[in-house]
């Protein structure tokens, strides 16, 4: 079963260990030991987040701030557990790192295999869900420790961050095909730029939020 | 506070963010009752986060500079790409390439 859970894994390999190398080598910019790369591989395990606190970090940003920033972030993990409400079984050790490896890609990719019936299910995303880990550690963990022995440039990696929004945007458009939230979203953004530059994410979602809360209140008043 | 404190706080506040983000349902919809609220709120979060987040990104751009048009292509080929292919990889990387290479030229 292990090799088939293997076997089943690695297009998840394709994605996180040069995105994992990517975060190390940018990691490194700020000046840490390396390890400090991998134990956010491990305790953390959140791609854009994990990105995203790179520019924290290097602004010296409140933890507080982080912290809400972090949970805004990844949100949309939120529905993934959705999908798995029976299949994660009871409540133990297992279930716990199931959920806490429940990243876009292992989302995606759970929810697209079928479990070969002589293996008790299980089982089986536990073991896919550590190879995932596995990949995206080693990433962190290479990408750092050669940032430190080659002298790679690495002026502009920084884009990866705005592609990885970018490509989740176009996602999320193509998931939810209604214009509301992304103009919400939209003037919310201006909004906080105009007036709250220096808090301009947090301030922009608590805005976004709010004003999506009252548009369904007034809505549900109206019927 | 010193800096490796800092550092360390900040992880282990990102855990317990993530954590709780991934946890969520499992909790909420144990019991079998739901929130329509809660729900609409979680369900348009995500496209909302999304754009914002994306601005965010391009808030500090200088718009008098060759940094403009770098960014305008390698975003349309990060979009240009997604469009096509849907490999959020392939996107990314290509998009960052690019853009790397206009940086380092």
């Amino acid at each position: 079963m292990v090799r088939s859970a293997l076997k089943t894994s690695l297009p998840i390999m394709f994605g996180f260990v040069p995105l994992g190398i990517a975060f190390g080598l940018l990691f490194q910019e700020l000046g840490y030991p390396w390890f400090f790369a991998t134990l956010m591989g491990i305790i953390v395990y959140a791609g854009a987040a994990q990105f995203m606190a790179i520019g924290f970090l290097s602004a010296g940003l409140g933890v507080l701030e982080i912290a809400m920033s972090t949970f805004f972030l990844n949100s949309r993990h939120m529905f993934y557990g959705l999908a798995f409400l029976e299949s994660f079984g009871n409540w133990n050790l297992r279930k716990f790192y199931l959920i806490f490896g429940m990243t876009d890609e292992t989302y995606a990719l759970l929810t697209t295999i079928k479990v070969p019936e002589k293996y008790i299910k299980e089982r089986f995303y536990l073991f896919i869900t550590l190879f995932a880990q596995l990949y995206w550690v080693l990433g962190c963990t290479i990408g750092a420790l050669s940032a430190d022995i080659l002298a790679f440039n690495t002026d502009g990696i920084e884009f990866a961050a705005t592609a990885l929004f970018v490509v989740l945007l176009i996602e999320q458009w193509i998931m939810v095909r209604r214009i509301l939230p992304f103009t919400l979203g939209f003037i919310a953004s201006i909004i906080a730029l105009i007036f709250f530059v220096n808090h301009m994410l947090l301030i922009a979602i608590m805005i976004s939020i709010a004003s999506i809360v009252i548009l369904r209140v007034i809505k549900i008043k109206n019927e | 506070m010193n800096e490796l404190e800092y550092l360390y706080i900040v992880i282990i506040a990102m855990a317990i963010s993530t954590y709780i983000t991934r946890l969520t349902p499992f909790i909420l919809f144990s019991s079998g009752k739901e929130s329509s609220m809660l729900n609409y709120i979680a369900k348009n979060t995500p496209p909302m986060v999304m754009m914002i987040l994306v601005i965010y990104m391009l808030k500090d751009l200088n718009y008098l500079s060759s940094e403009l048009l770098h960014t305008f292509i390698a975003l349309a080929i990060t979009i240009g790409f997604q469009l096509f292919k849907r490999n959020a990889l392939l996107s990314i990387v290509a998009g960052t390439a690019i853009y790397m290479f206009f940086v380092q030229m």
